[in-house]
């Protein structure tokens, strides 16, 4: 088991680093200057020939992978400090390890467009996301995982007709679609929410996740009840459900412990993914609700040709998704042991 | 990874899926009307307290809103239209631009101009206190211009002041100081040019240069608190990045009794929906960001038109025509370009944003009545253009022009993608077949400034500041033509203009250097490098209670004479709460605008 993981988390990072290294060919050799970016189009070409300079564009793209992948991680002082007299500078650094005097850093660089650390603006935004993404999935598999058991065990009623009409619209309703209707009903004329932000305090965050974790929610249970209402349908037809019912079990035992928790195989797989898939950011819902995630960052780093900030969004997207596969296989492999 | 267990089949799925049909159908028809609502009549103005007095009032907040956001508030740094919005507040400069766009003094209260245009000796206001509570000196004005001008520093408006005397030294790193910039006395400070030049005074009323506090140090760091003598200060985490900005007034400002407003919001990253959704709340006061349908809405409501107004013309559209490429290498080619564009059509895609333009200066740009000559839309003379450069088209039968397709680059921008429409059926009727491709904004300049690149494409250019050589020099002359990125996007190049351009810049007698700038206007008309077709400007609507807001300022939303002049509603008034928008008035919004639907108003 030991080695099966260390063998699944050199992939992972093996994964992790050609992510890394193809996003930086591609900025690299991407249409478009990111110092005329930065200067904005009407700057002078004396002055975009010296903001490329201050920007380190005038070397080489082999040079700054290098130089970059050199100082992603490396040791330097326990604190990382913005302008040490020694002249090595750890001011973008983050400091992920205290080891003794020295620390583990990471180094990102620093965005063109934001003029800070891709590490601070980062830190900055991955806790939102993850709260989004987590408030997401959970509306996902919750609305999904229970309107899929429902059709499945009333399979042709009419319960499962609607709740089948309805995940149908979900998968087809185009995310923005949801988030304005959400927003123009609830927020604007229930008035029980707020239309965006992001608020100030703890109580102000969670009433303002509350409509875009839903918007995720919507397409995301709309797949899960299919995926749920198919497995069910099928599950509940088993010989050793059967068994458990002449055995005595209550109907509600045997849907819950014995179907439902088989069923939650594929849409544990599928939420995994869907979570790491929102790690990297839900840019649409994002966008609307003005969540300030990472999605909302990445893309504006690909439009602006921000390579730093590109690069480092690339890294904690696929370092999310590797680790979230991995922790999908470990939590598969508890809900059905034939899957070790 | 999705499903792969099998649905239904056979009768008892054909039925339903009928039923579930009916339902889906249904609830995209509840859908539908949902969205249909949004579309719904507008809500009504919010009245003004004291409609009749236009003695300002003291006190309230004005809240402004953009689908945008600012990424630096430092004037020496790279920004954008939005943030200049709060650089202008924040940071006073030695002068400034009227309503009419024309120089006045402001920390300056005097300045004295010798040495035949090469020298500006500035004389201080005493007494001007900054946002740290430090009082504005000399020192103060040279420290903030060097660091400016600072080679470390990303300003990418630097070449602006290169006529500075020191400034290749400085910019070197030959020169630890500027030193066309010096100091004499507490309160006078000179600014020393190598040759005249006329446009130094609009030049210096960007912010680039404006005076900051001690606190931002002699070089640019990005972490520096913005911090300078503006009538509106940034209050500690006043800035959410990405979010929202809060300015306060400077108490200390050094024109007496201003600003008015306690304080100045902006939230960021704002939906256009969501903007409006504010603004007929009561939660926004002013909408600029708005979809074509409901700018049509709000200009044809006859409550809302006395509230709604346009920003002064500045910028310039057209097409740039790359002089080295086929064919617009050929002047005649570039003339049936200028002739056959229907600027009307133009206007009419967004007539309360457009304003037709035939020549190099917009409406909003001093001098541009002077410029008579322009191109105008002549069909049968652009096919007569065409035919004396070769390629002759004959409309009839739809034989001649020029034989190749020419790539049209442009990029994702709900207006330009229109018009790069209209041009290509204009140019149709002439023989030259347009074709259209849709690129990112990096690529499309790339494509654009690049030697060799785009042969047409849509040229779009604001001038800097309100001179004409904030747009005869980048635009058209070869100075501005660069080895691997040029701004002069036509590469036109034509030395009597750049002649009579050059002179112009030192020329002090106005008469004679709007003669300059007209002979220059009409060889480039001429030769048509551009062929112009209109000026754009936001259009924006205030609620009735925002007063003193000009939106046609020299400077975007300028909100440094608005005061705020809302009534308290009923409810408010009921409870103790203060009028939306005043100071404290906290979540009062929302109370304001459940007040208002309830007929309160």
């Amino acid at each position: 088991m030991t080695a099966h993981l260390a063998r699944r988390l050199a992939w992972c990072a093996a994964v992790v680093w050609a992510a890394v290294s193809i996003t930086f060919a591609v900025d690299a050799l991407l249409p478009g200057d990111p110092a005329r970016m930065f200067a904005g189009p009407e700057a002078r070409p004396a002055d975009v020939a010296r903001i490329r300079q201050q920007l380190g564009l005038d070397r080489p793209p082999l040079v700054r992978y290098g130089l970059f992948m050199r100082r992603l991680v490396h040791l330097g002082p326990r604190a990382a400090d913005p302008t040490p007299p020694s002249g090595a500078d750890h001011g973008t650094c983050a400091v992920v390890l205290s080891i003794g005097p020295t620390a583990l850093h990471v180094d990102l660089g620093k965005s063109f467009q934001l003029q800070q650390p891709v590490a601070r603006a980062i830190a900055a935004r991955l806790p939102r996301t993850l709260a989004l993404a987590v408030a997401g999935v959970l509306v996902q598999i919750l609305a999904g995982a229970g309107a899929g058991a429902l059709a499945g065990l009333a399979r042709g009623s009419w319960l499962d007709r609607v709740l089948v009409g309805a995940s149908l619209i979900g998968i087809s309703a185009p995310t923005f679609v949801v988030a304005l209707l959400l927003q123009y009903v609830l927020a604007y004329r229930l008035r029980l929410l707020p239309l965006d932000g992001f608020g100030s305090t703890l109580g102000e965050h969670a009433r303002c996740i509350v409509l875009p974790a839903i918007t995720l929610g919507v397409s995301g249970a709309a797949y899960y009840t299919r995926i749920m209402r198919d497995e069910m349908s099928v599950l509940v037809r088993q010989d050793w459900i059967r068994t458990a019912r002449a055995k005595g079990a209550g109907a509600a035992r045997v849907a819950v412990r014995h179907a439902m928790r088989n069923a939650l195989v594929p849409v544990t797989a599928a939420a995994g993914l869907d979570f790491g898939a929102l790690m990297g950011g839900a840019i649409v819902t994002e966008t609307v609700f003005r969540w300030p995630g990472l999605g909302d960052l990445s893309v504006k780093a690909t439009l602006n040709r921000d390579g730093p900030l590109l690069v480092g969004c690339v890294i904690v997207a696929s370092v999310v998704v590797v680790c979230t596969n991995v922790v999908v296989d470990l939590v598969c492999a508890g809900l059905d042991p034939r899957t070790r | 990874m999705r499903s792969t267990r099998t649905t239904l089949s056979g009768p008892a799925a054909g039925r339903s899926s009928e039923r579930s049909a009916r339902a889906v159908l249904a609830l995209a028809i509840g859908a539908q009307s949902a969205v249909a609502a949004c579309l719904g009549p507008l809500a009504p103005p919010i009245p003004a307290a004291h409609e009749a007095d236009d003695t300002p009032r003291r006190g309230g907040v004005l809240r402004l809103a953009s689908f945008q956001d600012v990424r630096t508030l430092d004037p020496a740094a790279p920004t954008d239209a939005l943030a200049l919005q709060a650089e202008h507040l924040l940071y006073a400069g030695l002068v400034d631009l009227d309503e009419h766009a024309q120089v006045v003094g402001d920390l300056a209260e005097r300045w004295e101009v010798e040495d035949d245009g090469r020298t500006y000796r500035f004389f201080l206001r005493p007494g001007v206190l900054m946002h740290d509570g430090q009082e504005l000196t000399a020192e103060d004005v040279k420290r903030s211009a060097e660091r400016a001008l600072h080679p470390a520093t990303p300003d990418p408006n630097a070449a602006l002041f290169e006529d500075l005397l020191g400034y290749d030294a400085y910019a070197g790193l030959r020169a630890d100081h500027l030193d066309g910039v010096r100091v004499e006395g507490r309160y006078a400070v000179t600014f020393r040019l190598r040759q005249p030049d006329v446009a130094f005074l609009p030049a210096l009323a960007t912010h680039t240069l404006r005076p900051l506090c001690r606190s931002a140090g002699d070089r640019y760091v990005d972490s520096w608190a913005p911090c300078g003598a503006g009538p509106f200060k940034l209050p500690p985490g006043g800035w959410q990045r990405g979010s929202r900005l809060r300015l306060v007034r400077h108490e200390g400002y050094f024109r007496a009794g201003r600003p008015y407003l306690d304080a100045v919001e902006w939230t960021f990253n704002v939906q256009v929906a969501a903007q409006r959704f504010r603004f007929e709340d009561g939660a926004l006061d002013v909408l600029r960001d708005m979809t074509h349908a409901d700018e049509a809405r709000f200009v044809a409501d006859p409550r809302w038109r006395p509230f709604g107004g346009a920003e002064a013309d500045r910028s310039i559209m057209g097409e740039s025509m790359n002089t080295r490429v086929p064919p617009f290498d050929n002047v005649e080619i570039r003339r049936a370009v200028a002739a056959a564009i229907d600027r009307e059509h133009y206007r009419m895609l967004k007539p309360a944003n457009v304003t037709v333009l035939t020549q190099l200066l917009p409406p909003g740009l001093p001098w541009r009545e002077a410029f008579a000559a322009g191109q105008r839309y002549d069909y049968p003379a652009a096919l007569e253009h065409m035919r004396k450069a070769g390629y002759p088209y004959d409309p009839a039968t739809g034989v001649g022009g020029w034989p190749e397709p020419i790539v049209y680059p442009l990029y994702d921008q709900g207006l330009l993608v229109y018009t790069a429409q209209l041009l290509q059926q204009d140019l149709a009727k002439i023989g030259l077949r347009i074709e259209l491709r849709l690129v990112s904004w990096p690529a499309f300049l790339a494509l654009q400034q690049r030697p060799g690149g785009a042969a047409l494409s849509q040229g779009n250019w604001e001038p800097d500041y309100p001179d004409p050589s904030s747009v005869f020099e980048p635009l058209f002359t070869t100075r501005s033509i660069g080895a691997d990125v040029s701004y002069n996007t036509s590469f036109y190049s034509n030395p009597r203009v750049d002649d009579l351009v050059a002179r112009a810049r030192g020329e002090p007698d106005s008469h004679r250097r709007a003669s300059l700038y007209r002979e220059a206007n009409e060889i480039v008309c001429d030769d048509a490098p551009w062929a112009f077709a209109f000026s754009y400007h936001a259009y924006e609507v205030r609620q009735p209670y925002v007063r003193g807001f000009d939106p046609a300022s020299a400077w975007s939303m300028d909100a440094s004479g608005a005061w705020i002049d809302r009534a308290r509603d009923a409810l408010s008034r009921a409870i103790g709460l203060p009028a939306p928008g005043e100071a404290g008035a906290l979540a009062g919004d929302r109370v304001a605008g459940r007040a208002r639907r309830g007929g309160a108003w």
